[in-house]
């Protein structure tokens, strides 16, 4: 691969990197995708995946997230790799009074904004979901949301312009970045050669840092741990997305509710949502344990507590795999969607978090658009490197 | 494993995958256990690969001409075999 010479180098084949060299392409550029192991083989196959908008915080969060729903749904005809999107909706459901509190103050908010979210009383909210504790409180409902399988969307994403524009690099290693004596990107060093270059995208995710780090870039990215269990295939006794309002709270700061002790240690919070395959997948958990991606027994304890606390039909249901997956955590709770002043031709798509497969489509336009030198669709300051430095 | 194996043997019995799936998912790009899966679901059902997946590995190092070594196998995870959630879960759970 020596004395290729693209007019972008995206590192890492995740759903951010697949989706950059995606929108790309579209737009005309040569494109090299690199990728130290292969395709979806780090955080975006150690996930659920549904593109929400009742978890996004009112303001800049829901604007992305909703442009994102509303992008996935183009590339349903436009990618001719099915990646199982559906859109059947997603709930929230409170336990406490205090929750359905906060929930339906969260709920009109985003209704001010114009997004189309329901309060569902106790009944409503057994007529969406007939298994579910008798006991709950109420919750939020979008049907708007969707869901869809992580791992298909970033081999979608490649089928569709892979030696059409797009040249895939898998298992191998990036060593280093060439900048000219303006500081400006030349090109990406990697095991297998050099690739000449005037832009680089980071989609490194977790390891986003270390790429960072070769243009003395500091990405202050940390992996996040989730644990999610699978169940064994059933009838569809669960029709959509649900997830504990809990969840909101230990998603944000913000919401102070009282928590389960025996669930905070790892920041557990109820979430389940059926796969096309009749399993359903039950989170889970958030903790900074490094880049390890064990499932401590604790924490499938902790899970499994919650799941039949929600869904008691679970008691009698099988559970047949854990896995987990570590997350790009910002403090910002926001994602880097930016270039970087200092190192002219440098991109980073990082710090989603939990949400990248939600925000992967919209991210992807975005730097494509940022590159193209267009206008971007969504207003990038909020996304932006030079944000200030505590929200990072 | 027999020598000419049919594209429409079975592998993985619980996913219903056959060994004509497994070799299209190689030849969209997997190269072991575990790409062969994320494209297929082989080992992903009920026995999770305790069943089909020395096969899946045979049958990679077979199209690719490869070592069993690099085909790999998929990461062992808890719960050994399936156990209901009301066992994981429950009140009794032994810490």
């Amino acid at each position: 691969m020596t004395n290729k010479s693209y007019d972008v180098v995206v590192i890492g084949a995740g759903v951010m990197g697949t989706s950059c060299a995606y929108h790309l392409v579209k737009k005309g550029f040569k494109v090299a995708l690199i990728e130290k192991i292969d395709i979806a083989r780090g955080t975006s196959s150690h996930c659920d995946a549904v593109a929400l908008i009742v978890d996004k915080m009112p303001g800049v969060d829901a604007a992305l997230g909703y442009a994102s729903i509303q992008r996935f749904l183009e590339l349903k005809n436009e990618l001719s790799y099915d990646f199982e999107l559906h859109q059947k909706g997603s709930m929230y459901a409170c336990e406490t009074d205090q929750e359905m509190d906060i929930a339906s103050k969260y709920a009109k908010s985003m209704q001010d904004d114009g997004y189309d979210i329901d309060i569902l009383n106790p009944k409503e909210l057994l007529e969406h979901e007939p298994f579910m504790a008798k006991d709950l409180k109420g919750g939020i409902f979008s049907k708007a949301c969707c869901g869809l399988n992580p791992f298909k969307l970033c081999f979608a994403f490649v089928d569709q312009v892979k030696g059409k524009g797009l040249d895939v690099y898998s298992y191998t290693d990036v060593k280093g970045i060439k900048l000219n004596d303006k500081n400006a990107v030349e090109g990406v060093e990697t095991d297998k050669g050099f690739l000449s270059t005037k832009k680089v995208v980071n989609c490194a995710g977790v390891w986003s840092p270390e790429i960072g780090k070769m243009v003395g870039v500091d990405i202050p990215v940390k992996p996040r741990k989730g644990v999610i269990l699978v169940s064994a295939t059933s009838f569809p006794f669960c029709n959509q997305k649900v997830q504990e309002f809990g969840y909101m709270v230990s998603k944000f700061a913000e919401f102070k509710c009282k928590r389960d002790p025996d669930v905070e240690k790892y920041n557990v919070a109820f979430t389940i949502e059926p796969s096309k395959a009749n399993n359903v997948l039950i989170g889970s958990s958030r903790n900074f344990a490094g880049y390890g991606v064990n499932t401590e027994i604790e924490i499938i304890h902790a899970i499994a507590k919650r799941a039949i606390r929600f869904y008691p039909i679970l008691k009698e249901m099988n559970c047949i795999r854990s896995y987990a997956g570590v997350r790009p955590f910002l403090d910002a709770h926001l994602p880097l969607i930016t270039d970087v002043d200092k190192v002219p031709g440098y991109y980073i798509a990082t710090g989603h978090e939990g949400d990248g497969i939600s925000l992967s489509p919209m991210t992807g336009r975005l730097i494509s658009e940022l590159i193209a030198g267009e206008k971007p669709y969504l207003d990038l300051a909020p996304f932006s490197y030079n944000r200030s430095k505590k929200n990072n | 494993m027999k020598d000419n194996l049919r594209d429409d043997e079975l592998v993985c019995r619980c996913e219903e995958v056959t060994v004509g799936d497994i070799r299209k998912a190689i030849q969209a790009g997997a190269r072991d256990v575990t790409e062969v899966k994320l494209r297929t679901r082989a080992g992903m059902g009920l026995c999770q690969g305790r069943t089909c997946e020395l096969l899946v590995q045979q049958i990679i190092c077979r199209e690719l001409g490869i070592s069993a070594d690099k085909a790999g196998f998929s990461t062992p995870r808890t719960p050994q075999r399936p156990v209901t959630f009301g066992t994981l879960g429950g009140d009794g759970f032994d810490k």
